[in-house]
């Protein structure tokens, strides 16, 4: 799983690497490093560094580790992207469908089909893993509200 | 002697007498057999050709609950197969409360009692040092219990998900091969017996949402009720729906999960080679555990093989009743 961890770092020689030997211990791959200099506040430069890990377990480990040695975890992010396809087994409108996704995930192909008798949509979208479950939550909910079915891909 | 007693006398309850009296598991007589109308008991125990095929025009039948026979202290052993209430859990519930109370053991396929009462019947089992078993509640004939009981034993079970309930599959099925549309499949389902004439506990997912609490209260020390379950049935499935499915290397099945403290059940997406795509009357159950990762078990999920689970269970009670009479 691929995260993006930025860390708060004080200006002293050393402290970049404490961080990435916690990283390196459990098991994390450093894809690469950006310090924020011109974004300095309290003291700290925050410097986000996109890791590769081989579990979520590891990332856990690690960022534990990091921050037992006093060093802030300001955020984490995961940069991992589902491509994913859901049926919704009923009728809605694109516009309602349009609010759910809208700043979560992106439709890369949308289709109705089953004619009025039995309709459904089919939606191929992206979504970053972080926002899946909430997406796709709410659409459970819109679904819900308008009497339809989703159904999600089990993996 | 360990005397055994079969509470519930329908197709599974005859099935279990027949197999029993067939191959005589060594140290176990089955001296009760009881309906909802009463019971017939033999001291010396039913062989093959004294098993009768209705109790009620037995000789020996008595018009009185079976609760009786626990009473009485007449039996150490109680197989209960009631019909399912997973709302009251009753009858059951009764009899394995009281059963379990008074150091009987008890192996059950009945789901009710579990759903309702987990927590209590296996602390009154453990407190009169009694065994309460019921391999076959989830799976029909497959081994989930005692696989995760034996053989992983040092592992630690993380994450349960499968294909639970055999009469939605056999009607997904149907309608992912044939086209055909729900209430069709359904209709040939219970021509050949694998629905209930009231088919909501399966078509509404209730009966896998049974099967869920008691995976996550058995495997994962949970304390689940079935109000902890999402649950959403088969029954807004289209055939439209499933041949989209179909256009796209897909099915769609009932699956019921626990995961990450969460249970549900629901329609899902899945692949065609995916290992929970089993086709027909077949269950699936998964493991995700910490040490050896995803385990697989396919299955026949009702019928005949549950008497499987059942012996199974018996077995392992006769077993433990040997090791306990020779001492540590």
């Amino acid at each position: 799983m691929r995260i993006r961890l930025t860390l708060g770092l004080t200006d002293r020689p050393g402290t970049l690497l404490t961080a990435l030997e916690k990283i390196a211990i459990n098991g994390g791959n450093i894809i690469s490093i950006i310090h924020n200099r011109e974004q300095l506040t309290a003291g700290y430069v925050p410097v986000s560094l996109s890791v590769e890990f081989p579990s979520h377990e590891n990332f856990e480990r690690a960022r534990a580790g990091i921050e037992a040695s006093g060093i802030p975890v300001l955020s984490t992010e995961s940069l991992e992207r589902n491509i994913e396809t859901v049926l919704i087994i009923g009728s809605m409108g694109v516009e309602k469908l349009r609010s759910v996704f809208e700043g979560r995930g992106e439709v890369i192909s949308l289709s109705y089909g089953g004619g009025s008798r039995s309709p459904y949509i089919r939606i191929l979208f992206s979504v970053p893993a972080d926002y899946r479950e909430s997406l796709l939550s709410s659409l459970e909910l819109l679904a819900e509200e308008n009497n339809c079915l989703v159904v999600r891909e089990e993996f | 002697m360990i005397r055994c007693g079969i509470i519930g006398y329908g197709f599974l309850g005859t099935r279990l007498a027949q197999a029993l009296t067939d191959y005589r598991p060594r140290g176990l007589l089955l001296t009760a057999l009881a309906n909802s109308k009463g019971y017939i008991f033999s001291r010396d125990g039913f062989d093959k050709q004294s098993l009768p095929r209705d109790l009620s025009t037995h000789r020996g039948f008595k018009q009185d609950t079976p609760l009786q026979l626990i009473e009485d202290g007449l039996l150490d052993l109680i197989v209960v197969l009631t019909p399912t209430n997973v709302y009251t859990g009753n009858p059951g519930l009764t009899y394995i409360r009281e059963a379990l109370r008074r150091g009987i053991d008890v192996v059950t396929a009945d789901k009710g009692p579990l759903v309702v009462a987990y927590r209590e019947l296996i602390s009154t089992a453990k407190s009169a040092g009694a065994s309460l078993l019921y391999e076959a509640t989830v799976g029909g004939g497959i081994p989930v219990f005692s696989l995760a009981r034996h053989s992983l034993r040092g592992d630690r079970i993380r994450s349960v998900r499968g294909i639970l309930n055999g009469t939605t599959n056999y009607i997904l099925t149907r309608m992912h091969f044939e086209g055909l549309p729900l209430d069709l499949a359904l209709k040939e389902a219970q021509m050949m017996g694998l629905a209930e004439r009231d088919p909501s506990l399966d078509l509404g997912g209730i009966d896998s949402a049974c099967k869920v609490v008691i995976l996550a209260n058995a495997l994962l020390s949970m304390d689940k009720r079935l109000d902890d379950v999402y649950v959403k049935g088969i029954t807004q499935v289209t055939s439209d729906a499933v041949m989209a499915a179909k256009e796209m290397g897909m099915t769609i099945k009932l699956v019921g999960s626990i995961e990450g403290g969460h249970l549900y059940v629901a329609p899902r997406l899945v692949r065609l080679n995916h290992p929970l795509c089993v086709h027909g009357t077949l269950n699936a159950i998964q493991f995700r555990t910490e040490v050896m990762g995803e385990l697989t078990l396919i299955g026949k999920g009702a019928g005949e093989s549950t008497v499987s689970a059942l012996l199974s269970d018996i077995e392992w009670i006769i077993d433990r009743r040997a090791v306990s009479r020779v001492g540590p």
